[in-house]
């Protein structure tokens, strides 16, 4: 690692954390910041540095380590049981590449097992040492040499192999458990025979079925799922996150094989991925904007503000939206053609309230959803827009800043170190997204620190992404100057503190957070005094803190008190705050 | 025609059909195409399809043997392997399919599957349904259609 970095790092990011974060260099009312800095930081007491100490526990491999790695289990198994490579790669293959297993099943019942797999002792059968024999596909009569059979004996001619093992091969990885044509028989045919009688085309397809079922058979390994890449990951089970990432820099979640999306867990990622496909939001649109027509029932659509409706051709059937009455009885007298006034009346007296208050509910959860997926989709591409200028940064203007600034490319590597966070961060954030729409609408408490803390995580990131894009700009077109230094000493101040920040914010997201949990009964009936914090930053972009004024409304309170540093709204028993620890003022 | 180049194989599944029919089967290929067969299947004895003539077409595709023939009743047949367009379920004819099996061997398993039908694998939902709910009735209406459409007049 570059060490000067390292030591910037380590030394200067409290001084660089309270200086970008505590106001003076920003927004002028950012005091509140550092409270909820200050609380991530506690909440990972004694491991600031999550991200660089967090062991791996997964292997990357590629594609020649896993042939390597096939090769070696063959040899251990043809060793240990004395039967040839191919049969011992038949055995492996069968018991999903462990080589445990193999031993067991072996050493327990090895008839059993010589049959499942179709391994026959082929030492009785004695093959004629000349004349000709009958192929039973083709039903001609061949030479020796021409003839082949698997451990059984039974003989076909090369051809009339060639052919059946290309089909097979061409049919699909079922090839791998190929067997003698004759039905009844069951001697496996294997990769000693695909090599001897095949074409090159399909032995490279049978080694790549034999690759992929390495892969795809084991519990322990799955392929990255990017496209066009062919590496492997081998997960270490038990403790730990489920993320890898690949040598081709994609992420993605172990377990469901998703893009990696801490801190929502599996079943909230497939549940929103459901959610978003188009299907069921149609059908929910559909239940919010349309109306069966009363004549045809054919669904109609509402997008004008007039409740007179005209059904599609060949209907034509022209009605009121609210009361789906004929629009000949409407008019002046029923209140125009924004209102129905049979409509109110007939609400009143409750004749609509079923089908009526379905479509309200169904209109509403739609936009709650829209809200949520907005900024979801919009952290997402402006995911896939940071790593566009990351790839920018690193063919184009890293040279160019290294020649202007007199750097050598490797004094610039915290610029691609801060863009990688970006990247990062737009990840999380736009999880945090689907995270806060299945997050319980009763549950104020976590609700409003849950708003607050992904504010404070916007703004935080907003500043890094400021500073990497544009401030860097500017020293694309100066020339070389002390500045740069201070510069680099900001950017890498930013990134570090950015990362612990989204870092904590994951744990403390993937904990429930829980620490509003604890204190959530005496919050919550206490809520009355809008918790800034919640409302603030609930529309996310640049975050607005509560004011140190807010301590204000502790006195309309009895039951509680808000804190200074964090606006949270703690028991009155309480002698310091329950969020972030400061002592009541 | 495509005939002139028919693999010998197929010549002499057609010369062995010919001179030595299994019993209760006979197949004798079109006249204009030598890869189409017409197929009878004589019901078997002490199953419902007793006394009836089954008409089949067997068409042998261009990789055959490799790949298996297609067949396919002609004649209505009321069991749960067969559905109404007369295709079959039976394994031989899909994944089981080996080129060391023949004609004749499809065949009579065919012939087999009229003595045993398989409601636990079926091609004909309704007809599976009502084989598992009311065997002696399903068998009843067996009987009826191989009057009503096999009695090979
Ligand atoms: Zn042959
Ligand atoms: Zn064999
Ligand atoms: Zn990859
Ligand atoms: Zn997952
Ligand atoms: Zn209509
Ligand atoms: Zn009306
Ligand atoms: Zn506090």
């Amino acid at each position: 690692m570059d060490s000067e970095d390292d030591m910037h790092d380590a030394n200067d990011v409290d001084s660089y954390e309270e200086y970008y974060f505590s106001g003076d260099a920003m927004d002028s009312d950012m005091e509140d910041d550092d409270a909820v800095f200050e609380y991530l930081d506690n909440a990972s007491d004694g491991s600031d540095d999550v991200v660089s100490r967090q062991q791996k526990n997964y292997t990357i491999l590629k594609e020649d380590d896993i042939s390597q790695r096939q090769e070696d289990d063959i040899t251990t198994i043809c060793s240990v049981l004395s039967i040839s490579r191919d049969s011992a790669c038949m055995l492996l293959r069968r018991y999903n590449w462990n080589v445990t297993n193999v031993h067991e099943y072996w050493f327990a019942n090895e008839d059993e097992v010589r049959k499942a797999v179709g391994l026959m002792d082929n030492t009785n059968i004695k093959p004629p040492k000349s004349g000709e024999l009958h192929c039973g596909i083709c039903f001609e009569s061949y030479p020796l040499d021409n003839i082949s059979s698997a451990a059984c004996g039974h003989p076909f001619c090369n051809t009339c192999w060639t052919a059946y093992i290309s089909t097979s091969i061409n049919d699909g990885p079922g090839c791998l458990t190929l067997r003698c044509p004759i039905p009844s028989c069951g001697a496996a045919v294997g990769v000693d025979m695909v090599n001897m009688l095949t074409s090159e085309e399909d032995k490279k397809k049978y080694r790549r079925y034999l690759l992929r079922s390495y892969i795809e058979d084991s519990k322990k390994t799955k392929w990255c799922p990017a496209p066009g890449c062919d590496c492997a990951i081998e997960f270490e089970m038990g403790g730990g996150s489920y993320d890898v990432t690949c040598y081709c820099s994609y992420s993605f979640c172990w377990n469901c094989t998703e893009e990696a999306h801490r801190p929502v867990d599996c079943e909230t990622v497939s549940k929103w991925i459901m959610k978003n496909s188009a299907e069921s939001e149609n059908m929910n649109w559909i239940l919010a904007n349309s109306k069966p027509c009363p004549k045809c029932k054919r669904p109609i659509e509402k997008n004008q503000g007039c409740m007179h409706m005209t059904c599609n051709p060949p209907c034509k059937y022209e009605f009121c939206w609210l009361c789906l009455g004929q629009w000949s009885d409407h008019g002046e007298r029923t209140g125009g053609f924004y209102a129905c006034n049979r409509y109110e009346s007939a609400k009143q007296e409750g004749a609509y309230d079923e089908s009526e208050r379905r479509r309200e509910m169904a209109k509403n959860s739609l936009e709650r959803y829209t809200h949520y997926y907005e900024r979801w989709a919009t952290n997402q591409s402006s995911r896939q827009k940071a790593l566009a200028d990351l790839q920018q940064m690193q063919t184009v203007h890293l040279a160019k800043l290294s020649a202007k600034q007199c750097q050598p490319e490797t004094n610039l590597k915290f610029i691609l170190e801060a863009w990688l966070q970006i990247v990062e961060c737009r990840r999380v954030l736009k999880w945090t997204y689907a995270y806060g729409y299945y997050l319980p609408e009763q549950e104020q408490a976590k609700r409003q620190f849950f708003e607050y803390l992904q504010g404070e995580a916007e703004a935080g990131l907003e500043r890094l992404h400021q500073c990497a894009e544009k401030e860097l700009h500017t020293y694309l077109e100066l020339s070389a100057s002390d500045d740069f230094n201070n510069f680099r000493t900001k950017l890498a101040g930013l990134t570090t503190v950015t990362r612990n920040y989204f870092e904590n914010l994951v744990n403390a997201l993937e904990n429930g957070l829980s620490d509003v949990d604890a204190h959530g009964a005496a919050s919550s009936k206490t809520s009355t005094s809008k918790n800034a914090a919640g409302t603030s930053k609930s529309k996310g972009g640049k975050g607005k803190g509560p004011t140190k004024g807010a301590g204000s409304t502790r006195t309309d309170d009895l039951t509680g008190w808000s804190c200074d540093q964090c606006t949270y709204m703690n028991s009155k028993n309480a002698t310091s705050c329950q969020m972030c620890h400061t002592a009541r003022s | 025609m495509a005939n002139s180049n028919l693999p010998r194989r197929i010549i002499k599944e057609t010369q062995r059909l010919l001179s030595e029919p299994a019993p209760g089967i006979s197949a004798s290929p079109s006249e204009d195409n030598m890869r189409y067969f017409n197929v009878m299947i004589l019901g078997p004895t002490q199953s419902p399809y007793e006394g009836g003539v089954f008409k089949l077409e067997l068409f042998l595709p261009e990789e055959y043997p490799m790949a298996a023939p297609k067949v396919r009743f002609l004649t209505k047949i009321y069991h749960p392997n067969i559905d109404k367009l007369g295709r079959i379920c039976l394994d031989i004819l899909k994944d089981k399919w080996s080129p060391a099996l023949q004609i004749r061997t499809v065949l009579l398993s065919i012939q087999a599957l009229l003595s045993a039908p398989n409601p636990d694998d079926p091609l004909s939902e309704n007809i599976a349904k009502h084989w598992k709910s009311n065997e002696a009735e399903a068998v009843e209406t067996a009987k009826e259609w191989t009057r009503l459409y096999a009695s090979g007049a």
